[in-house]
């Protein structure tokens, strides 16, 4: 079971009221993912919903217990940090037994859990090393591997992937994916990487401010996002927005069109402009498009083969069933 | 309860600790400085016990500011204090230039170089003051002594003899007289306060940035330029560290004087309160409160730099 | 166009050269003392003997018979190691509660800890004689040396504490948290022995200053508990006719010190300085 419930959480430090009262519902088994830019309040929710920061009001129910009061460790929850948070004058196998030791388990639990772990993680050659000994990758699965073996009601993970390099970022990503699909346990995924958070989440949670801005499924936010920041927050490349005329004639203040969404032609389109920089991505290509009299640069994204100059002067045409409409105060219109 | 209240607690028994060790001391401090209260009077004995009866007032505030010594104390502990702080962050900063650069021993040359810092004060005045200050035995009247006795050979000596026999005969200087004492005492509490300096000085100037030195060597700064225009600045916030730490322990500098002169002519607030605190406690008090006072001055100035590079 | 400033051969032999004449300056007079203590009380101040006398350990022989120095050095070394002591027993506790449980008062209550360190002692040095001697009769006792010397210590060990303490990061700490260790837990299992680099440097920091203290120790004891500032400042002026045996004793009561300080200088300067000169 990991069934989460906050109502009307708040957070102030001081005078400055970081989260306003805020209700959020997390189900079990659900894959969760808090996203936002930095300062959004994102890992301050987490942290409240770990008890690593006491509420300010409002109540945390997990599993219809009242946790509010209740001290980090007997929430039942596990969490992995940014910096893995590893005790570095433990072995991996003291650090992974860590929790079990402080729940006084017997020594033969322990040994038996450390090497589930061990083995699932890949990390049984690694067991008497420190972690000072250990590459990024293999100190992640050691936090990982210490979350785990308390079997927890729900995993937290505070940013998890930030200090990995790239390569390294995409096998782990995998990875924790995989570990959901098989334990099926509640997780709380914090980033402000918006493709880990599509490509892991079964939900996800945009914040800003310390507000939920929407709540719902990958592909709810790609597809319909409820305000501007939404829809510029999620999708990489950005979505271009055209304000003025253009965006009049179609009833709207603001016009949101994802560069995807933009077919380009050299004879003929709606609009019209002048290629500014093209970048080849191999696979893709992403135009970055002048003078168009829309916005100060547009950008469209095309298959790898296209070739433009810059100065060519090009046409584009949007898919008009994939433009967002967004009103004065930047609430979507459907 | 909270899960942050026992953590909080912990930090109680210092500070009860540190609040009776400040409390109780000073405002006894407080109370003895307003009455009449001494340790030997044939003619006033009901003066030789701390009452409340013998309520004197500011009295004992005005006796101690009539008192020359107590002018006196002040201008010794400022002219001590001044004067090391002066030649300490002088030679601090010319010494830690100086073995900034890598050449062989630096290693060697840091550790003679921080050990006085580590010699008990007691033992740095009596070393300094016998042996090496002493007029007659110690270095210095060794080498006077030489001087002299080189020079009285020299006069006899063919050719250049008249001219030495013009040289009168060099005096050594006495440290423990009234005027030189406190000479003395900066000269041993410099030497041994010089390598603090050097090692904050040094640390900081590790801390460098060189590739702004480069840059400065491509625009064309010489190496004067480079220690006026970027080293000195770098050094502001240290040489301000250096100069409150010492201002603290020097204010309240005694076993040295106590040591060298004995105080003849050369106290310093700590002193002249040690010597009032002999028969006159309710003068010894009043000028405690003084000392407080001035060091609380001091503090408030501290504490804000501290205050503002620590907590960030 | 040379710009870049090319160091003369001259200079490169004058700059180390300079340095060490100023490191062999600085230290001669601990040199001298040392060169002392070998020499007889009589050749000690005779010239043809300054560089050049039979070498001889009689002062150290006799320190005990001259000076009774066992029994001051005995006085300094359980005042020294039981003041850091109860220093460290009361500053690590206090020094965690700030460092990672801070509330809003914390950054006053450092400031105001530091301030006592400032409180000039001259200026209690009476009514401290008057309570320990006529109230509570422990004048002249290892107990209130040691109780004295923590005090006055407590302050600068908490400060350095705490600066050890903040470069411990959060995450670990909430990870224990997360972990289920109770705050006892938490200092023994995490804290010591993450700072345990920190809280030694502290502790051989606060020993030397417990070690060279010289106004309480002097002030506040007269024979039972009187330390070897004590012994030093009650021999100052042997009027020349002991130097061998004074530099003797002396070297013995700073030498230790000395080679302890040369272990802990980089500890020194963030200590001292609060971790202000990095």
């Amino acid at each position: 079971m990991g069934r989460i419930l906050l109502e009307n959480v708040t957070k102030s430090f001081g005078d400055a009221q970081v989260i306003p009262p805020l209700d959020l519902v997390i189900d079990d088994g659900e894959f969760t993912v808090f996203v936002g830019p930095s300062g959004c309040g994102k890992s301050t929710l987490l942290r409240l919903i770990a008890g690593l920061e006491e509420t300010s009001s409002g109540t945390i129910t997990i599993d219809g217990l009242d946790v509010t009061q209740v001290p980090p460790s007997k929430r039942g929850l596990a969490m992995v940090f940014q910096s893995y948070a590893l005790y570095p004058h433990m072995t991996v196998r003291k650090n992974i037994a860590f929790p079990m030791r402080m729940a006084g388990l017997s020594q033969a639990e322990q040994d038996k859990r450390v090497m589930t772990a061990a083995k699932s993680l890949n990390l049984v050659d690694y067991l008497d090393r420190k972690p000072g000994q250990l590459s990024g990758g293999q100190r992640q699965r050691v936090a990982i591997g210490r979350a785990i073996v308390r079997d927890p009601t729900a995993f937290l993970f505070d940013e998890p992937l930030s200090n990995l390099d790239a390569a390294l970022r995409v096998g782990m990503r995998l990875e924790i994916s995989e570990m959901h699909k098989r334990m099926q346990t509640t997780m709380i995924y914090v980033t402000h990487d918006q493709v880990e958070a599509m490509t892991m989440a079964d939900k996800i949670v945009v914040l800003q401010a310390g507000v939920i801005e929407q709540v719902g499924s990958p592909l709810e936010l790609y597809r319909s996002p409820c305000n501007l920041f939404v829809a510029g927050f999620i999708g990489s490349p950005k979505m271009n927005f055209i304000t003025g005329t253009e965006a009049a004639n179609r009833h709207a203040h603001t016009l949101g069109v994802r560069p995807e969404h933009i077919a380009v032609s050299t004879q003929t389109g709606a609009w019209t402009g002048r290629v500014s920089v093209s970048e080849h991505l191999g696979s893709d290509t992403f135009l970055h498009v002048h003078e168009t009299g829309l916005a100060d640069t547009l950008t469209v994204r095309t298959n790898g083969e296209i070739s433009f100059k810059h100065g060519d002067i090009i046409h584009l045409t949007p898919r008009e069933e994939m433009v967002h409409r967004f009103d004065a105060a930047g609430l979507r219109i459907s | 309860m909270s899960n942050r209240t026992l953590p909080r607690l912990l930090q109680t028994p210092a500070v009860l600790l540190l609040l009776i060790w400040m409390l109780i001391p000073l405002s006894m401090t407080l109370y003895f400085s307003f009455i009449r209260y001494v340790l030997n009077s044939l003619r006033r004995p009901e003066w030789t016990k701390p009452s409340i009866s013998n309520w004197r007032g500011f009295g004992n505030y005005e006796f101690v500011l009539n008192n020359k010594d107590f002018i006196l104390a002040i201008q010794n502990s400022l002219l001590i204090v001044c004067s090391i702080l002066f030649f300490t962050v002088i030679f601090g900063i010319l010494i830690a230039v100086l073995i900034n650069k890598s050449f062989p021993g630096r290693g060697v040359v840091r550790v003679l170089l921080i050990s006085p810092f580590f010699v008990m004060p007691a033992v740095n005045a009596v070393l300094w003051i016998n042996m090496i200050l002493d007029p007659v035995l110690g270095l210095q009247g060794l080498a006077v002594g030489g001087l002299n006795d080189a020079i009285e050979g020299l006069r006899n000596a063919p050719l250049v003899g008249g001219f030495f026999s013009l040289w009168p005969d060099f005096a050594p200087i006495s440290f423990r007289a009234t005027q030189t004492s406190a000479i003395a005492v900066i000269i041993m509490v410099t030497w041994q306060w010089t390598p603090f300096a050097v090692l904050i000085f040094m640390t900081s100037l590790q801390s460098e940035d060189q590739q702004q030195k480069e840059a400065a060597i491509l625009d064309g700064a010489g190496a004067w330029s480079q220690f006026r225009f970027l080293t000195l600045p770098h050094l502001s916030r240290p040489i301000a560290i250096v100069v409150m730490i010492q201002a603290i322990f020097h204010l309240s500098l005694y076993a040295e004087i106590e040591i060298v002169s004995r105080g003849n002519g050369n106290k310093n607030l700590p002193y002249l309160i040690g010597e009032f605190a002999n028969n006159n406690i309710g003068a010894a008090s009043a000028t405690g409160i003084f000392a407080v006072i001035l060091a609380n001055i001091v503090a408030f100035f501290l504490l804000r730099m501290i205050g503002k590079t620590l907590m960030e | 166009m040379a710009i870049v400033a090319h160091h003369s051969r001259f200079s490169k032999i004058a700059w180390p050269v300079l340095a060490w004449i100023v490191a062999l300056l600085f230290f001669f007079p601990i040199f001298w003392m040392l060169l002392t203590s070998f020499k007889t009380d009589a050749d000690a101040v005779k010239p043809e003997h300054l560089l050049f006398f039979t070498p001889t350990l009689e002062n150290y022989a006799n320190m005990t018979e001259n000076y009774d120095y066992w029994r001051f050095a005995t006085n300094s070394v359980i005042a020294s190691v039981m003041a850091t002591a109860v220093t460290l027993f009361v500053g690590i506790p206090s020094a965690y509660a700030m460092a990672f449980n801070p509330s809003r008062s914390t950054k006053d209550m450092l400031m105001w800890m530091l301030s006592t360190k400032m409180l000039p002692a001259a200026g209690v040095l009476y009514p401290m004689t008057f309570l320990t001697k006529n109230i509570l009769g422990i004048f002249d006792t290892h107990f209130l040396i040691i109780l004295v010397l923590s005090l006055i210590n407590l302050p600068i060990v908490i400060w350095m504490l705490f600066t050890y303490f903040k470069e411990i990061p959060r995450d670990i700490i909430e990870a224990g948290k997360m972990d289920g260790v109770s705050t006892w837990g938490e200092i023994r299992e995490i804290l010591i022995p993450l700072a345990w680099g920190g809280i030694a440097s502290t502790a051989l920091l606060c020993f030397i200053f417990c070690w060279n203290e010289a106004y309480w120790t002097v002030r506040l004891t007269t024979t039972d508990a009187a330390t070897l500032s004590k012994l030093i400042e009650g021999n100052r002026a042997p009027e020349g006719l002991f130097f061998g045996r004074l530099s003797a004793v002396s070297t013995a009561a700073v030498g230790p010190i000395v080679v302890l300080g040369w272990f802990c200088q980089k500890q020194l300067v963030q200590g001292l300085t609060f971790g202000a000169v990095k």
